[in-house]
């Protein structure tokens, strides 16, 4: 089965027996107010996250990931790593989809620094989620956190090169 | 209006993206809008429960709790929190920004958010099928670094931060 539905039973049976727990033991009146709200906050949260999900879909349908390997296999040196950790922040996705595109680069020559850059921010960065983290967190919030993981990208990388 | 406007406004212009492309080439739009509706689904279970879970947290909890736990002033416990939770949970960190919100509002730390977040990239969930494919050296290494970067930009974070 996916990996997110179980992680929502799991999730929903944890928030359920929340409820549940509250509900006889705490304030009713509480538990009302909060499945009010969270009808509210659910409907906002879908159109939100649906919005995501058709730019993901559609940039999907332009970036194929075997493009993306096929492009970064071009660069070396410290431009790759700067282009690989640009390419991960762009692309979106499970992390489990990066893996085998991280193997198909290392099996082609890619330097293990390229690849872990292109690796961390794949799931460190998505430009694609920065309007939302915008929203919800705060532009500098945002801007900081963003460019820390940029630059952590590198540095994790060329560790990784140092070592590997 | 204007205030709907503005509260909307990333996902407006999405829509009239969307229907421009769909104009020039409606089979790719097409496709994508039933990709999008296959992710939603996925992870429907987890939007319904991250929705309870922040209306139950924003009605019943006192500021002072969250505050006390993983607030800025938190220390090394609120920061271990952080990373411990964003490291053992899958699926898109950006589902539980509204979740991160409503802690922030209760007093929750920019610091252990951003902790938080950077954990998140650990897939603790997909290590074994990363180890087959990248292996064991390259995973592990890899985590580590993750995991100690996590701590450090939390610290960074809130030192830039003024709350």
């Amino acid at each position: 089965m996916n990996t997110n539905i179980i992680e929502g039973i799991i999730l929903l049976i944890f928030v359920i027996v929340l409820y549940t727990v509250y509900f006889y033991r705490g304030n009713k009146v509480k538990i009302k107010d909060a499945s009010k709200k969270s009808i509210k906050i659910f409907i906002q949260n879908s159109i939100r996250l649906f919005a995501i999900f058709v730019i993901i879909a559609i940039l999907e349908k332009f970036l194929s990931p075997n493009a993306v390997s096929a492009f970064l296999l071009k660069f070396s040196g410290l431009i790759g790593i700067i282009v690989g950790a640009l390419a991960g922040s762009v692309m979106m996705g499970p992390a489990a989809t990066s893996y085998p595109l991280g193997q198909y680069l290392l099996a082609h020559n890619a330097s293990v620094t390229l690849v872990s850059a292109f690796l961390f921010t794949w799931v460190g960065i998505g430009v694609i989620s920065v309007p939302l983290e915008f929203k919800f967190l705060g532009r500098k919030f945002t801007l900081l956190r963003n460019s820390f993981t940029f630059i952590a990208a590198i540095l994790i990388a060329l560790i990784m090169g140092v070592i590997l | 209006m204007k205030q709907i406007l503005k509260d909307w406004i990333i996902e407006i212009v999405i829509l009239g993206a969307a229907i421009v492309l769909a104009v020039f080439n409606p089979s790719k739009v097409g496709s994508a809008l039933f990709s999008a509706t296959k992710t939603y689904l996925n992870l429907f279970l987890v939007i319904v429960a991250v929705a309870l879970l922040s209306s139950f947290i924003s009605v019943t909890i006192p500021k002072q709790t969250i505050g006390k736990i993983i607030g800025k002033q938190s220390g090394v416990k609120g920061i271990l929190i952080g990373a411990t939770f964003g490291t053992l949970m899958v699926g898109p960190a950006y589902m539980f920004f509204p979740f991160f919100k409503e802690l922030r509002d209760k007093g929750a730390g920019a610091n252990i958010i951003a902790t938080t977040i950077g954990a998140w990239a650990i897939k603790v969930a997909w290590m074994p099928f990363a180890i087959t494919v990248l292996g064991w050296k390259f995973v592990l290494l890899f985590n580590g670094l993750i995991f100690v970067f996590a701590i450090l930009s939390g610290i960074l974070v809130g030192k830039f931060f003024k709350e």
